[in-house]
């Protein structure tokens, strides 16, 4: 009999219901994001003086901020933009960790050196504090926050993908590989990537939802740009104030990023047990 | 039958409770004071050791400095550490009578010598500040008898009592004194404590004071954290006074234990261009009209004060010696005018859409307001929300268009005009004015003695800087400072002083916590 058709224990009951859960949060935020402008018609920045911290109505269905903005209509908007500079930022990452840190390895000698020595320097900053640092020298905003998250998380990646990378090239099928004179960038492109891609996939989703959070950390603390710009952590940091007044305003940014970083956790544990032969898909 | 047939039964109870909480008030005030305690406050910041080098943060020296004069709370001068002045018919010589028995912090005796080394160290020592002009045409500073001060300037100058207020008279012992000041000698109340910036300051009560029984409390703690949240401190007792935020008024004063004040001069609200180095249109009056006909003040001053904000276009408000009602009554930008916006950029040649502004502001939600009615004309705003450091460094640049910021309360109006003239300090968020013609009128108008003429004089600087929109008023509020219930014998001041003559700090007293509601 085939596992497919084993009855589902408790555990594994579980599992696949929080899987599907968490699917279910990511793609909803994934549709806020791309077709919030559609779904919700309200301006995010359109201000209503006369109506400041109304809680939810048919007019507003989260409520409206301390400026009289649509929370809903923030809260999309903030998708768009969290996501975007959440996804950019570990995109970059993965980009300066696994694509540079491999090449340097696969250069080898003084290429190899420098990049990890520079990977090494990243390191020895807090993450948070780096992409402070970073964001204050490059002026506040979203581009910045985006290169500041690629330049904290890199070096995470290159450890990884040097982790990685030694395991592989050490098999049998590298070293056979190369005695049929395949050059150190062909071995790597062709027979040691493939195999880091499961690794990296495990990586991204550990590190995206960090990016998200430190994306939201950084709106809050004012580094995210304009105070117009919606995003969520700016939203928490702007609702923050008035949370006696109108809970609503906070609670709505609050929920939706924890709920969706608790996802991508959920579904990044899926991916690794699913890369893992060992495990059989659950946990 | 109602028991309240004429007044209503809601003006009865809002009667009784009126006089309930006027007789609390009024027990509160009259109990005999209680000896012993912290005073824990939360308003300003301490920028400097050296008194004389502040930099406008002027709410927690005074607790241990004081001046020749002190600001009431009406904003009239008080005899201080002078308990009499006079001056000359011609307005030229200022005569001070010292208080007998004033001892500074180290028990040597204040004489008129210490006063006039003062005088001289601020001359000679302080670059620019408050009283830059004032010690500019000082022509003498002599001490005919251990206590009388006699200060000769070379032309009258009607702020100079107000603006003594603000030079501290410190014990040349001071260490520091050739430099700057470490551990300022005081005659205050209370003595210089432990100061850990940004943090802590901490002063203990002075046992030699001048005022006989006073303080009457052990000592003050000053909290100078900038970013915490005071309200929640406040309700939890960890502090007595504190500022807080408009946004937090409504809970606060739901709580029994609190008390809400107001400070008794005003906060300003105003959009500034930038006048030193403007960037085309802005150069342009049309274009600073329309932005001005696209600013609506009332809604503004809703968001920004609430129903207690006040909407004008001076630097003063209805009270005022100095408020101008007719010109009030004629501005033109009182209300919003969109249309009027639109058909000036349409004369000026100007396309908002393709021309992106450059705003700047503190991180504070006000100026989100002005942002959305600057872009209903449809300019593409840059909103840059700095602190307060990061906004004078941006400002300096002169690479901006628009400013939205806010000033205190100062001891005497010219503390205001000052800061649109050419050698003001601290110009920038008036955006940098350089008018010879504006500092003439202001020039002027501090030369006049008689309040009338004097008025008129600044209404004539002020109607100047209307006309060329150098900046845009656009409304007043008060600041709230609340306190604990157990705290007696407190009432915000003029300006953020926490001593004065007739009131603060050296006159407050904790009865024990609780003891509130028996009065």
């Amino acid at each position: 009999m085939s596992a497919t058709t084993m009855p589902a224990t408790g555990p594994a009951r579980r599992w696949r219901l929080s899987g599907l859960l968490a699917g279910i949060v990511v793609a909803l935020a994934l549709l806020l994001a791309v077709l919030g402008p559609v779904l919700v018609q309200q301006d995010p920045l359109a201000q209503d003086l006369l109506a400041l911290n109304e809680p939810p109505s048919g007019a507003h269905p989260l409520g409206t901020d301390h400026l009289g903005r649509d929370v809903l209509a923030r809260l999309a908007s903030g998708a768009r933009l969290t996501l975007l500079v959440g996804v950019g930022g570990a995109t970059l990452a993965f980009l300066l960790g696994a694509g540079l840190g491999l090449l340097a390895l696969a250069l080898g000698g003084a290429a190899r050196a420098a990049a990890f020595a520079a990977f090494d320097l990243l390191r020895a900053l807090p993450g948070i504090l780096l992409a402070m640092l970073l964001v204050a020298a490059l002026a506040p905003g979203p581009a910045s926050i985006m290169l500041a998250l690629g330049l904290s998380y890199a070096p995470m990646v290159a450890e990884v993908a040097r982790a990685a990378h030694a395991r592989e090239s050490a098999s049998d099928y590298v070293a056979a590989a190369r005695a049929f004179g395949l050059s150190r960038l062909a071995v790597l492109m062709r027979h040691v990537l493939p195999n880091l891609v499961g690794a990296l996939l495990t990586l991204a989703a550990i590190i995206l939802p960090r990016c998200i959070v430190t994306e939201s950390v950084l709106s809050f603390l004012g580094l995210g740009g304009t105070p117009e710009l919606p995003s969520w952590g700016r939203m928490i940091a702007d609702a923050g104030n008035f949370a006696e007044e109108a809970p609503h305003a906070v609670l709505a940014p609050v929920l939706a990023l924890s709920l969706f970083t608790l996802a991508l956790s959920v579904l990044g544990e899926r991916a690794r047990a699913a890369a893992d032969p060992l495990r059989g898909g659950t946990s | 039958m109602s028991l309240f047939p004429i007044l209503g039964r809601r003006a009865a109870l809002a009667g009784v409770a009126g006089l309930a909480l006027a007789s609390v008030a009024r027990a509160e005030q009259t109990a005999t004071p209680r000896r012993g305690g912290t005073l824990r406050i939360a308003t300003l910041g301490l920028d400097t050791a050296d008194p004389h080098r502040h930099t406008g943060s002027i709410a927690v020296q005074q607790a241990y400095v004081e001046a020749l004069t002190s600001i009431g709370p009406n904003g009239t001068v008080e005899p201080f550490l002078a308990e009499a002045f006079e001056v000359s018919a011609d307005g030229r010589v200022y005569s001070f009578r010292l208080r007998e028995g004033v001892r500074f912090h180290d028990g040597s005796a204040l004489t008129s010598a210490e006063v006039v080394a003062n005088l001289e160290r601020v001359k000679s020592r302080i670059r620019g500040g408050w009283l830059a002009t004032a010690m500019r045409i000082a022509e003498a500073f002599e001490a005919p008898d251990a206590h009388t001060v006699v200060i000769r300037i070379r032309e009258p100058y009607a702020p100079l009592l107000n603006l003594l207020s603000e030079l501290w008279i410190l014990s040349p012992n001071s260490p520091g004194w050739d430099e700057t000041i470490t551990h300022p000698i005081g005659t205050g109340p209370f003595t210089f404590g432990e100061w850990r910036p940004k943090a802590r300051f901490t002063a203990p009560a002075f046992t030699g004071y001048w005022q006989a029984g006073r303080p009457y409390l052990a000592g003050l703690e000053f909290d100078l954290r900038d970013d915490a949240d005071h309200s929640l401190a406040l309700r939890a007792g960890d502090l007595h006074i504190a500022s807080i935020g408009r946004d937090k008024l409504a809970s606060l004063s739901r709580d029994p234990a609190i008390r809400i004040g107001r400070q008794k001069d005003t906060n300003w609200f105003f959009v500034s261009f930038n006048n030193r180095s403007p960037r085309p249109p802005f150069d342009d009056l049309r274009l600073r009209r329309a932005i001005a006909y696209a600013l609506d003040k009332r809604a503004f001053m809703n968001f920004a004060a609430g129903p207690d904000g006040i909407v004008t276009n001076q630097m003063v408000v209805p009270g005022n010696a100095y408020f101008d009602q007719a010109m009030h009554d004629a501005d033109p930008h009182a209300r919003p005018d969109l249309d009027h916006a639109r058909a000036l950029l349409r004369e000026a040649g100007v396309d908002p859409a393709k021309r992106r502004i450059e705003l700047v502001s503190w991180q504070e939600s006000y100026a989100q307001v002005v942002v959305q009615m600057v872009s209903r004309l449809g300019f593409p705003v840059n909103h840059v929300a700095l602190d307060d450091l990061g906004a004078q460094r941006r400002l300096g640049q002169y690479d901006w268009d628009l400013a939205v910021f806010s000033s205190g309360p100062r001891a005497d109006l010219f503390l205001r005009y000052v800061r649109l003239m050419s050698d003001g300090p601290n110009p920038v968020l008036w955006g940098g004015v350089q008018d010879p013609e504006y500092d003439a009128l202001v020039g002027a108008a501090v030369r006049e003695p008689d309040l009338k003429r004097r008025a008129a004089a600044y209404n004539r600087a002020w109607q100047r800087v209307m006309d060329r929109y150098y900046t845009v008023v656009l409304g007043h509020s008060q600041n709230i400072i609340a306190h604990r219930a157990e705290v007696r014998n407190w009432d915000p001041g003029f300006t953020w002083s926490c001593h004065w003559t007739s009131g603060g700090v050296a006159q407050t007293w904790l009865a024990p916590q609780g003891s509130a509601s028996q009065g």
